[in-house]
């Protein structure tokens, strides 16, 4: 087969969804206008554990256009089957309205239905719930946490004992929660039996699992709808209690339900990035070689989920040393269950591993980016493969010569202007990205335009306009006649659209798909007696604008309309798939960064101002450019916040969430991020995906507050080890 | 860091029927609950924003009034329950959608209207009191199939990637372009810092803005 030749992936294009978004016709999963649709508001739990003694809806029910409230005395029996294979996380999830316990401060307890929204939020505020509250337990640091999960090579406890330097250093990382802009969000309607849901989510078919196994409904009775995600960032990667109240007060009223978590029910509904504990021990050499590193982590999870991630995987593969031991302990509270978040647990181990690696550089008195190339591993020292593509050392490179590393001062404190102390840090970033099973279906029409489909999402990253640039490619068409449609549980089923997984995933499916179909064509002409590429060796074709010719003799062909036309083809079509990583896995396959930051400090109030930021990525191929570059951009702006503003406050003496609100848990704004820049190498990696990619989304966020953190150690010889890094503790 | 924006970022609402005696939504909800019963026995419901006939008449109906707007340049006139925000009222009544819920408390922008030429935040004011309005939101940008400026700069520079904040940075932005807050980027950044972008797209925003200002 000769290659097809690329015009479409590598170019810097504009995205296909774009007039959709800046018109406001891209519709979010609330906005879907289902007819006779009817309003539900959540009441959530005011204690933070305990039972429900009472339920007083009468002053609800007697608003005008309040249909019903729903709680756990009225509320049918659900079956929730178990759903193995789902990102419900080991452990009893919760099963919502079918007993009288509550778990967490927030917990649904009741749902109120009515005509109007008004009449629901109204409604909502009337119940009254009366309860038998317990002490809830929220605090990571007096909980008791659960038997650990370990790692060892070598022997870390006398690697460290015998090492020249050693370290002891505790990190603390927030609470952060994703907070996606389009809050989460449910419509659902009942035909019969057949339950049809508009529900924002980062996985269809999860969606579609959780309900049928809630409800008990024989697969294909669910459908999933989800054509745009008003961001995601992990909080879409698994179906939340509220999706099925939505259902299940459809199935009561038997009215199509929508159902919107408010801002604050964002906090109590979906999932969160765990806060943590870290605690690392290094020992080097006067030299700055690594001998030994010991990390203990303790991570909050719920009392009736353990969830966890890959938090323990930088620790052991991004520096090279003979001894390692991890612990990773989660804590069971009474909170509602985490889930994945940017980057997750590489972005919370790269804080204390990078701030770490920067403490020693300056215990040692060399430069950080000195002592990471002296500790460059030559193969994953934890499972001795090769590392797939693995170019560190160019990122530090193209990074110091870009960022203008050389002007650092390595003595900190020493630069100032007027009031501000200038600084200026860097970190490494890994993440393994994820390659999971994926499946599309492409069909070429008489017309000469191809449609693609697969079950994935766009949470912001661009699938729509990069997964049409590697189909036009593959199929020999142009971007304008290729459409590329996800969102559908109706279509090929994928895996969820997170863990920087979707280009090598569902990309790869859809070149198969693709390459089948151009395939197919170019038998149809090379076999048939009236097609000038009669008799031509089908090896020798490509396909380019939509027209086959010989490779190297474009006269000499045909187009895709004249071919299917002259043989009463209405259409080619083929199904294509993607199985997933090489198993058992041949070698590392890991992305990587450079992040680099310059911060300034106002020395007498102990305010943090990013100046400018750098990212230098190592993510194999780059499909799409002009959006890869938002990507990491957007990367380094969740990493800003990260490092200085996020952190969801819980008050342990009720478990109650006190800054639900995005007044009061602060994220970046324009004024904060003034200069960023990303450069990503050029380069391929093709271990196991057909397009060399390796994925960028989550990467992109790994480091980035380690950078920051180092860089306010640079400006201000103060060592923040706790995020975010806030004024109070700078001045 | 949370930027404290100085109170004219989104400029407080001017003119004779906007008068300082407007009830804000917090006061007005306040006292409509007070009084619920009462209100309700005289209330009026009809016209577009309508219950179920059926329900509507099973139960008492809620205070509502009569308001009359433009929006995109059409006039519209309808009854509307009294607790409705502007942006529900777009959402749920005109099929509106493209200003978008991200907060319902004013501290994300996704919500954000022209009205009457300036920045407001949809979520936040109340629908009643908007009579004789003119409304603008993200649909009224585009002049048939041609884009606003702004819009186009949007998908030039890639300014947005999940979309869900954008129809607010763009009627944001075209308020701080004709607000002539575009200066230099880092007022640009100032004056656009009442919209969050969880994506992260700040800095191709402020460039889309300055592009889009400097072609004026």
């Amino acid at each position: 087969m000769s290659p097809q030749p690329q015009a479409a992936v590598g170019a810097p294009l504009s995205r296909v969804d774009g007039r959709l978004k800046v018109t406001g016709q891209a519709q979010y999963a609330a906005e879907f206008d289902v007819e006779g649709a009817v309003h539900a508001v959540v009441v959530d739990s005011s204690i933070g554990r305990g039972r429900i003694t009472g339920i007083d809806t009468g002053a609800a029910e007697a608003q005008p256009g309040v249909l019903t409230v729903i709680h756990h005395r009225n509320a049918p029996k659900l079956p929730y089957r178990d759903n193995s294979g789902s990102n419900n996380p080991p452990g009893r999830r919760l099963r919502v309205f079918q007993d009288d316990r509550v778990l967490f401060h927030g917990q649904p307890v009741a749902v109120v239905v009515a005509t109007t929204l008004e009449a629901a939020q109204h409604g909502a505020s009337l119940v009254k719930v009366r309860y038998d509250a317990e002490q809830p337990s929220t605090d990571l640091h007096e909980a008791k946490p659960d038997k650990p999960t370990n790692y060892a090579r070598g022997d870390a406890e006398a690697g460290l004992r015998s090492a020249a330097v050693r370290l002891d250093l505790t990190y603390q990382l927030a609470r952060n929660h994703h907070n996606p802009m389009e809050p989460h969000a449910t419509i659902a309607r009942w035909d019969g039996n057949k339950l049809t849901v508009w529900d924002k989510t980062q996985w269809v078919m999860g969606t579609h699992d959780e309900l049928a196994a809630v409800f008990d409904l024989p697969a294909g009775s669910v459908r999933v709808i989800n054509p745009f995600v008003g961001g995601g960032f992990g909080s879409g990667l698994r179906c939340w209690p509220h999706t099925v109240v939505a259902a299940l007060a459809a199935r009561v009223t038997g009215r199509p339900v929508k159902l919107v978590l408010s801002r604050r029910q964002m906090y109590l509904g979906t999932g969160f990035r765990p806060s943590y504990e870290y605690r690392v021990r290094l020992g080097s050499d006067r030299r700055g070689r690594l001998s030994a590193a010991i990390h203990d982590i303790d991570a909050e999870t719920s009392s009736y989920e353990t969830f966890t991630e890959a938090v323990m995987g930088a620790g052991q593969m991004t520096y090279s040393m003979p001894n390692v031991s991890q612990a990773y302990r989660t804590v069971p509270l009474d909170v509602n269950t985490p889930i994945w978040m940017r980057g997750p647990g590489f972005a919370s181990a790269s804080f204390a591993i990078e701030s770490a690696m920067d403490e020693l550089a300056d215990r040692l008195g060399i430069d950080p980016i000195e002592l990471r190339r002296r500790n460059e591993p030559s193969e994953d020292e934890s499972n001795n493969l090769p590392f797939s593509t693995r170019r560190l050392r160019e990122c530090y490179t193209v990074g110091a010569r870009e960022f203008g590393w050389q002007r650092r001062s390595s003595r900190p404190r020493s630069r100032r202007e007027g009031d501000l102390l200038i600084g200026m840090g860097m970190a490494t970033g890994v993440y393994d990205c994820g390659r999971f099973p994926a499946e599309a279906r492409a069909r070429l029409d008489a017309d000469g335009t191809a449609v693609v489909e697969a079950a994935t999402s766009d949470m912001g990253p661009g699938t729509y306009t990069s997964q049409t640039q590697v189909a036009a490619d593959a199929l020999g068409l142009t971007m304008r006649t290729v459409t590329f449609r996800l969102g559908d549980s109706l279509y090929p089923p994928t895996s969820p659209h997170g863990g920087s997984a979707t280009m090598a995933s569902v990309g790869s499916a859809v070149v198969d798909a693709c390459n089948q179909v151009r395939q197919q064509a170019i038998k149809l002409a090379v076999e048939d007696r009236e097609s000038p590429l009669h008799g031509v060796d089908a090896a020798d074709v490509v396909v380019r604008g939509g027209r086959l010719h010989v490779q190297g003799n474009p006269a000499r062909g045909e187009s895709y309309r004249s071919l299917l036309a002259r043989n009463d083809r209405t259409h080619l079509e083929a199904r294509g798939q993607y199985a997933g990583a090489p198993s058992p896995a041949r070698r590392s396959y890991f992305a990587y960064n450079a992040t680099f930051a310059e911060i300034a400090v106002d020395a007498t109030l102990g305010l943090v101002r990013v100046r400018r930021m750098l990212g230098v990525y190592d993510a194999g191929r780059i499909i799409s450019p002009k959006l890869a570059e938002s990507q990491a951009f957007g990367g380094i702006v969740g990493g800003i916040g990260t490092a200085l503003l996020e952190h969801t406050v819980t008050d342990h003496r009720d478990g109650r969430i006190v800054n639900a609100n995005l007044a009061d848990y602060l994220v970046a704004v324009n004024a904060d991020v003034p200069e960023v820049r990303a450069i990503y190498l050029d380069g391929e990696d093709n271990d196991g995906n057909l397009l060399g990619v390796k994925g960028l989304g989550e990467v992109v966020q790994v480091g980035v507050a380690a950078a920051i953190g180092n860089a306010v150690f640079n400006a201000t010889g103060r060592r923040v080890r706790e995020l975010p890094i806030t004024a109070e503790a700078l001045v | 860091m949370s930027t404290e924006l100085p109170e004219s970022a989104v400029p407080p609402p001017t003119g004779a029927d906007e008068s300082s005696s407007a009830p804000s939504r917090r006061t007005f909800i306040a006292t409509s609950t007070a009084v619920g019963g009462v209100v309700v026995a005289g209330g009026v419901f009809a016209g577009t924003v309508l219950a179920d006939p059926e329900e509507a008449s099973a139960a008492e109906k809620p205070p509502s009034s009569r308001v009359s707007l433009t929006v995109n340049g059409t006039r519209r006139t309808v009854t509307v329950d009294n607790r409705t925000s502007l942006l529900d009222l777009l959402r749920e009544h005109f099929e509106l959608t493209g200003s978008k819920k991200g907060c319902n408390a004013g501290a994300c922008g996704a919500c954000t209207v022209l009205i009457d030429g300036q920045r407001h935040n949809a979520c936040l004011t109340l629908a009643v009191r908007l009579e004789d309005a003119e409304v603008t939101t993200v649909e009224g940008l585009a002049d048939g199939d041609q884009l606003h400026p702004l819009q186009q700069a949007f998908i030039d520079q890639d300014a947005f990637q999940c979309g869900y904040c954008t129809p607010g940075q763009i009627v944001s932005g075209v308020g701080c372009i004709k607000e002539g807050h575009t200066n230099s980027p880092e007022e640009i950044r100032e004056w656009m810092s009442g919209n969050i972008c969880r994506c992260g797209c700040y800095v191709k925003i402020v460039r889309a803005v300055e592009q889009t200002a400097g072609r004026k």
